[in-house]
């Protein structure tokens, strides 16, 4: 099994900017965006995802895979929830609305006469839905194909976290590909005494009893084995004396730019959702007009 | 195995590195069961790996079940190049920590009260886990409670519980057989 990150150096400007910087503006976008409902507000935040996606220069090719996850998951939020079932927009549009196509309609051939109440309102929110996850998606899709994959306990322990915390994600990443190897072998080892994984027959509990003879030999190994790294970084004193990191991070102008930006991002959104109330959700009545008629 | 174990939030070198093997193990063997598929659903996969964070916090406590559920999600999303997605990155940890918190109850790994016991509490880390993260697309996509119930919480439970409650007693019984044998508690 080859495992292999999705990381590479693009000579991007996401390249430049230090993880810290990063980490801090997606969590402030994030959270500043999820306090409005409002499309005049959304499109501002949709358009910074944009700007700030195309910053990784990343190939369609590449990230399509995440995308393709991304999409399901609009899909089934945006079409199931909020159009077909209205389920969706229950939370934030209020009840009734300008319903749209009144009468229904007929689907050809079967005849089946489909009138399923969907109003203007509606599909409004499922536009502004659209511009708020899809903004989202868009900053935090571009993780893991934008950021060294050496940098995460470097950048967590710059960002306040423990250094017990931080060291732990740095041997997880380092862990992966002994583990992927192990279980390569492991894999080879069961197929040779007749194992097969593959196999799609069988409810989904006997799927799951199937990977019991991968997973468990796995586990126990790796547990095993965990004492002997436990006992070296005992003998090397782990954890007694301040942490030092061979990936060093440097804040650059930029960075403190970005870092600003930032801060007033989330304070103008926090100021302007509860200190003005603006934001909720609003829909123009052209729209309507347009639709109704 | 005797020894009733010293403290349940211990965070020392043995939980660092039981933590990152536990989230390293969780995010290989994500990405190597991605093919299984619920049958008769579209794209909803199935995640036999889950029971590493809960065996993980039962057997270790629960910082390590929270931070093997935490990061090993975050670096599976990551191998599988599915970007980040914190409040599923922190559900994963609720599942392995709820489990976690009847470590010191457990002694006898193989022993049927102690299967028990963390069987219904893999169910119960299984809904606090996934309520939450469930819950928190009612932040993000404006849902109502229903379809989160009915879009975001119910399958991811009912997978979970189901690869839970199946493969935490194999491998409670196989660890209860390596620790007599290596004399670990």
């Amino acid at each position: 099994m080859l495992v292999t990150w999705r990381y590479k150096y693009r000579n991007s400007i996401m390249d430049r900017i230090d993880p810290r910087a990063r980490w801090i503006f997606s969590c402030a976008f994030l959270i500043s965006c999820t306090m409005f409902w409002d499309a005049r507000f959304l499109i501002f935040f949709f358009i910074i995802a944009v700007v700030w996606y195309t910053f990784g220069r990343t190939k369609w090719k590449e990230t399509r895979r995440g995308w393709l996850l991304v999409s399901v998951m609009l899909f089934s939020m945006i079409v199931i929830n909020t159009l077909i079932t209205g389920g969706g927009a229950g939370g934030v549009v209020p009840p009734g609305g300008h319903e749209v196509w009144t009468q229904g309609f007929t689907i050809p051939w079967v005849n089946w006469h489909i009138h399923f109440g969907l109003t203007a309102e509606r599909l409004w929110f499922a536009i502004c839905q659209l511009l708020r996850l899809g903004g989202i998606s868009a900053i935090f899709v571009l993780i893991p194909y934008t950021m060294d994959s050496r940098s995460y306990g470097a950048t967590f322990h710059g960002l306040g976290m423990p250094d017990r915390f931080a060291y732990t994600m740095e041997l997880s990443f380092r862990f992966i590909p002994t583990l992927a190897q192990d279980s390569a072998a492991t894999l080879d080892a069961q197929k040779a005494r007749g194992y097969e994984i593959e196999k799609v027959k069988g409810g989904l509990f006997r799927k799951i009893l199937r990977i019991a003879p991968l997973i468990v030999p796995i586990t126990m190994n790796s547990i095993v084995a965990s004492e002997d790294v436990a006992n070296a970084m005992d003998l090397r004193c782990f954890g007694q004396y301040k942490r030092t990191w061979l990936f060093e991070l440097k804040f650059h102008w930029w960075d403190i730019i970005l870092i600003i930006f930032s801060a007033l991002m989330l304070i103008g959104s926090a100021v302007a959702a509860y200190g003005f109330k603006m934001g909720n959700f609003w829909i123009p009545e052209s729209f309507i007009n347009m639709l109704i008629g | 195995m005797s020894e009733k174990k010293k403290s349940l939030f211990k965070f020392g070198t043995r939980e660092v590195v039981y933590s990152a093997i536990g989230a390293a193990l969780y995010a290989v063997l994500t990405y190597a069961t991605n093919f299984m598929q619920l049958p008769g659903s579209g794209n909803v996969a199935m995640r036999p790996a889950v029971v590493i964070p809960m065996f993980f916090g039962i057997a270790f406590g629960p910082i390590v079940g929270f931070i093997t559920g935490f990061i090993g999600n975050i670096l599976s999303d990551l191998l599988s190049g599915w970007g980040f997605w914190f409040w599923w990155d922190l559900g994963n940890g609720i599942m392995g920590l709820i489990p976690g918190l009847i470590a010191v109850a457990i002694i006898d790994y193989k022993a049927i009260k102690s299967l028990l016991l963390g069987e219904f509490f893999v169910i119960l880390g299984a809904a606090g886990g996934m309520g939450v993260a469930a819950i928190s697309e009612m932040w993000v996509s404006g849902a109502d409670m229903t379809a989160v119930i009915y879009y975001n919480f119910l399958p991811a439970f009912l997978t979970n519980i189901a690869n839970g409650l199946i493969l935490l007693p194999i491998l409670m019984v196989a660890y209860a057989a390596v620790a007599q044998r290596s004399g670990r508690q």
